[in-house]
């Protein structure tokens, strides 16, 4: 919670996000006033026809039936990990696990926020830490600030390229292009 | 004291014939790999014409300079390579933070040798990734985009990656000379060439990655 993932898909949408928000009861864990419940919605468009759909999904572990839904559907993911977290490596390994498909066929990046304003751990420790849950996979770790459309179209690429080239070379699974 | 980078490298320099040589950053990026190979904690000082004196201090993995990475000069003259040797538990160079070693390693390894290869790379090897770079940090284009990518999930030539990227082999090579420079590329003598689906030209356009980037004016 309060990585900026309601941000991000407003900083990328084009259409207005659809928001999914109720009072935040966790404030000793993020001090802001709401937290995404449900699903934030937003989309690109492509071509004028196909759109790239974007999906907020919580990250509090009452939330995981929405997990399982995108699971099987999703192509790609950007994990947002607040650097102001208690222990947020061990937060960025607990979704990888959850998403570990996904991240199997190299369809994660990772976003650190409010790495400029917190001293927190280094890009390398972060991935070091991937690195270890799988030594053959090499997993795009950058600083983000969810508010900078700049950085959040630069996240997406990278994703989606890592996707495609993973498939270049046959590495990803046919059941998931 | 002040270092000659010729006799600290060890290796005479190796220059690709046919490629113009930026005198000023190459030995700079020949001075810095010098360095970063040593294990004594060391401070570098770089004097560059019309600018300010650069200050490095590998130990924090940070610099200072009074000129911006966005201005980074290109054609600059260095007047003097200073090197100082330091302690683990002396002070930093300069008042820290500084700013993020890696940003000016990846500036410097970009223009640096001519689009040749640095001399600390010999030729035969295959390349891969040890991480990505924080681009969100390091100005860049999509080609180096696309060659990192090509590089986080394959061992290859400067060549292979150059064709698979769609782009000169001196880009190729000058985004291979940064990453070693940053050390975070992963080098191979016996790795063999990875297996490439074909992929039509019209594959090529209809990509997700290639309507993405021509949606976001990229």
């Amino acid at each position: 919670m309060g990585a900026g993932k309601t941000t991000a898909i407003e900083s990328l949408s084009e259409i207005e996000v659809v928001r999914t928000e109720a009072n935040n009861s966790e404030r000793h864990i993020a001090d802001k006033a709401t937290t995404t419940v449900a699903l934030d919605y937003g989309e690109i468009v492509l071509d004028g026809e196909d759109k790239v759909r974007l999906y907020g999904i919580p990250g509090q572990k009452r939330f995981d039936f929405m997990w399982a839904i995108l699971k099987k559907r999703a192509k790609g993911m950007i994990l947002l990990v607040n650097s102001d977290a208690a222990d947020p490596i061990a937060q960025m390994l607990t979704f990888i696990d959850e998403f570990r498909e996904l991240y199997d066929r190299g369809g994660v990046v990772v976003g650190i926020s409010r790495a400029d304003v917190i001293d927190g751990p280094t890009l390398a420790e972060y991935s070091e830490a991937l690195e270890r849950t799988n030594p053959d996979l090499v997993i795009p770790v950058f600083t983000v600030d969810p508010r900078d459309r700049d950085q959040m179209e630069n996240v997406l690429l990278a994703l989606v390229l890592n996707i495609e080239m993973r498939a270049l070379f046959g590495m990803a699974t046919a059941a998931s292009l | 004291m002040t270092i000659d980078v010729n006799q600290v490298a060890g290796e005479p320099a190796s220059v690709s014939t046919g490629f113009p040589v930026t005198v000023g950053w190459t030995h700079a990026a020949m001075a810095v790999y010098s360095v970063l190979r040593l294990n004594t904690p060391v401070n570098l000082k770089m004097l560059i014409e019309m600018h300010g004196p650069l200050l490095i201090d590998f130990r924090h993995h940070a610099f200072s300079w009074s000129t911006p990475l966005e201005l980074f000069p290109v054609d600059a003259v260095h007047t003097g390579i200073e090197t100082e040797p330091t302690s683990a538990d002396a002070p930093p160079y300069f008042e820290l933070p500084g700013q993020d070693l890696d940003g000016l390693l990846w500036q410097m390894g970009i223009n640096s040798f001519g689009g040749g290869p640095a001399y600390w790379l010999p030729a035969g090897e295959r390349y891969r990734l040890i991480r990505w770079p924080n681009l969100t940090r390091h100005a860049h284009d999509m080609s180096q985009m696309k060659m990192m990518a090509v590089l986080g999930n394959t061992y290859v030539t400067t060549a292979e990656l150059a064709t698979l990227a769609g782009v000169e082999d001196a880009d190729a090579q000058r985004l291979i000379n940064a990453l070693s420079l940053m050390r975070i590329l992963s080098r191979s003598a016996v790795a063999e060439a990875a297996p490439v689906a074909k992929e039509t030209a019209a594959a090529k356009r209809q990509s997700l990655f290639a309507r993405l980037r021509k949606r976001l004016g990229r």
